[in-house]
């Protein structure tokens, strides 16, 4: 039996209030740190991944993996500029439609193929890109609406803004449906064992192309929300997204072998990530402290989440106590 | 009694007809494609002028060493790495600060070793504890990025006026010095995976993991070793490019992992692994890299290439790769 607090379901939690005592107590009461100004920009930066990271921890949730989101995020972003430059709203939905059809394409030619959605996705990752490079004509690109930029950005209460209070509604209506109905079951039963799930009489198919339909929706929304929320898009920062997302996933209690995980874990995890960025930046940390500190993050994660770890550290142990004797 | 819900009659048909059934049609369909995009380029004006052909083969070169090393993983099993791009950037970066500080034959031997390590490093966490290689590949792909800015300042290495690298730069008989170094590359890489021990166990292992640890293989030093060559490779495609611009910076090698796969996949190792030569890849790296000139000198941007190869990587994977990974 598992101890509880290493549970799937409790450890993501953990993880963060351990995080926010940690920069507690590197501030000691200086106030540098744990401040309204964090805590907006810690859900600033949250909603810029945080939905990403559900798409992804969905399609992981159901034991297959999106790689193409980092693309559709580009994309996405690009679209909105080109296409809304007259009329926003028209921007956001080109941009949403263009990640609806990606998923479910993907969708489409993993579950009547066969495929696996890694080299699946990993196909929708070049051409998205390859995509966003060709509309774009290879430079970065900008919108004169700052105007947008400045409305969906503005505090609200001091810590939020229109683009974190979208995300956490969606992630709280995403909380219930997972929670309160018969498909956030079905959803852990195709992760756990797929083919006692086809017998249980589980549409698989339907909620392997919903999975990356919604997948595709969540990358192309943060996408062009932050391309809105900067008044620019640029086709390239491929890692900028993918790092940050699969580590929350991870951390929030995703395993990468599918059936564990909730949305509020994927949540508390992207906090996670979130509270130590802003705590790096509140301190004045370069740059390259962030990719440090997500990549040894993200390293970190896929060692915990890795099959052999308790197999060979209990080998080890064994070994250890033998040379004792 | 097989309980998987069955993929529509007439996609098994068309995927029967590419792949899977016939080994030979399939070989058949791609040895055609190749010769129409021979017959092709050579009807492309100035294509097979001395300067294109010249560009042809540097660039087929340096894609081709990563091409090489990321054959190794693929056929591992692993499907790829992200980080063999910035393994070549990175090792680049270390060939030029030893060329300048100890002369060249110490720059070869710590650039080279220190790919191998580098990435064999990311072997032995994916062999020994079975964590995931896309995800470790990303991570480390993050780690040498934001360790090297931080090393370097974020500025490119330069070799010094009287480095004795020159050497390396000339052309035996009108044929660039690195294209040599590639076709030895490919030529070792391929005895190692047809006549020896090891090779012969990589291919065992990449194609059924249970099964090869079954009968017993050393699973941990398989990996370790694939993951060392790809490391290698990659190294030598960072010297390449630090000889040929007498410089090196982090941005060397963005988008070579996505070049690299797709000469893979192009040139028929199929993404599942356990199946696959070097000279299938030197195909693919043929075929790229001429679609890539084909492209420059019709006048098409970068963006399209970018795009051309992520269509062919979708179609490859569509067509000709297996069931699931």
């Amino acid at each position: 039996m598992t101890p509880i607090f290493l549970r799937p379901t409790v450890r993501p939690f953990l993880i963060l209030v351990g995080v926010v005592l940690l920069l507690a107590a590197i501030d000691a009461g200086n106030g540098r740190i744990l401040t309204v100004a964090t805590a907006y920009s810690a859900l600033q930066s949250f909603s810029t991944f945080a939905l990403v990271a559900l798409g992804l921890g969905l399609t992981m949730l159901i034991g297959e993996f999106d790689l193409s989101i980092a693309g559709v995020f580009g994309l996405a972003g690009c679209v909105a500029l080109t296409t809304g430059a007259e009329n926003a709203e028209i921007g956001l939905l080109c941009a949403v439609g263009v990640g609806a059809a990606f998923g479910l394409l993907q969708g489409l030619v993993i579950t009547s193929l066969d495929l696996g959605s890694v080299p699946v996705t990993l196909g929708g990752l070049l051409t998205a890109s390859g995509l966003s490079y060709v509309i774009t004509h290879n430079q970065a690109i900008s919108s004169d609406n700052l105007d947008l930029a400045t409305t969906i950005n503005d505090q609200i209460a001091g810590v939020f803004s229109i683009r974190s209070l979208v995300v956490l509604a969606i992630f709280a209506a995403c909380a219930i449906v997972f929670a309160a109905t018969r498909l956030g079951r079905d959803l852990v039963a195709v992760g756990s064992d797929r083919k006692a799930a086809i017998i249980a009489g589980v549409e698989v198919k339907k909620l392997v192309l919903g999975a990356f339909t919604f997948s595709g929706v969540m990358a192309a929304l943060s996408g062009s929300m932050l391309s809105y929320g900067l008044a620019s898009a640029s086709p390239s920062g491929l890692s900028d997204v993918l790092v940050p997302s699969a580590a929350a996933a991870i951390l929030g209690g995703v395993s990468l072998s599918g059936g564990t995980g909730t949305p509020f874990g994927v949540a508390a995890g992207a906090l996670t990530l979130t509270m130590l960025r802003s705590g790096l930046n509140a301190v004045a940390a370069p740059p390259f402290a962030h990719d440090l500190a997500t990549g040894l993050i993200l390293l970190a994660v896929a060692v915990s989440d890795a099959p052999y770890l308790m197999r060979r550290m209990t080998f080890l142990g064994s070994r250890f106590r033998r040379t004792l004797e | 009694m097989s309980i998987e819900q069955p993929a529509s009659q007439s996609w098994l048909q068309i995927r029967a007809h590419f792949g899977g059934l016939a080994r030979t049609r399939m070989a058949t369909t791609r040895a055609v494609v190749l010769v129409a995009l021979l017959i092709w380029a050579a009807l492309t004006p100035s294509f097979l002028s001395a300067p294109s052909l010249t560009a042809l083969l540097t660039t087929a070169s340096v894609i081709g060493c990563l091409s090489a090393g990321m054959t190794f993983i693929t056929i591992s099993g692993n499907v790829m790495s992200f980080a063999l791009g910035a393994t070549a950037a990175s090792s680049a970066m270390v060939f030029l600060l030893l060329l300048n500080a100890a002369g060249l034959i110490a720059a070869l031997i710590g650039a080279l070793l220190f790919g191998a390590a580098l990435t064999g490093f990311q072997g032995l966490i994916v062999g020994w504890i079975r964590a995931n290689p896309i995800i470790v590949s990303i991570a480390a792909n993050v780690l040498i990025y934001g360790a090297f800015t931080w090393l370097t300042g974020n500025e490119s290495v330069n070799a010094d006026a009287n480095a004795s690298h020159s050497l390396l730069k000339t052309a035996i008989g009108g044929v660039p010095i690195e294209f040599l170094i590639f076709i030895t590359a490919i030529v070792l890489g391929q005895i190692v995976l047809s006549y020896t021990v090891f090779g012969r166990n990589l291919l065992l292992v990449g194609s059924g993991l249970p099964a090869a640890e079954a009968v017993g293989l050393p699973i941990t030093p398989i990996v370790f070793g694939a993951y060392c060559c790809a490391g290698f490779l990659s190294a030598l495609s960072g010297i390449l490019l630090a000889i040929r611009y007498n410089q090196a910076n982090m941005s060397f090698a963005v988008h070579y992992d996505y070049d690299a796969i797709a000469a893979v996949l192009v040139g028929g190792t199929p993404i599942q692994g356990g199946d696959g030569s070097m000279i299938r890849t030197l195909v693919g790296v043929g075929a790229i890299s001429i679609i890539q000139v084909v492209l420059l000198l019709y006048g098409f941007e970068e963006q399209w290439r970018y795009f051309a190869t992520g269509l062919i990587v979708l179609l490859v994977i569509i067509l000709y790769s297996g069931r699931r990974v």
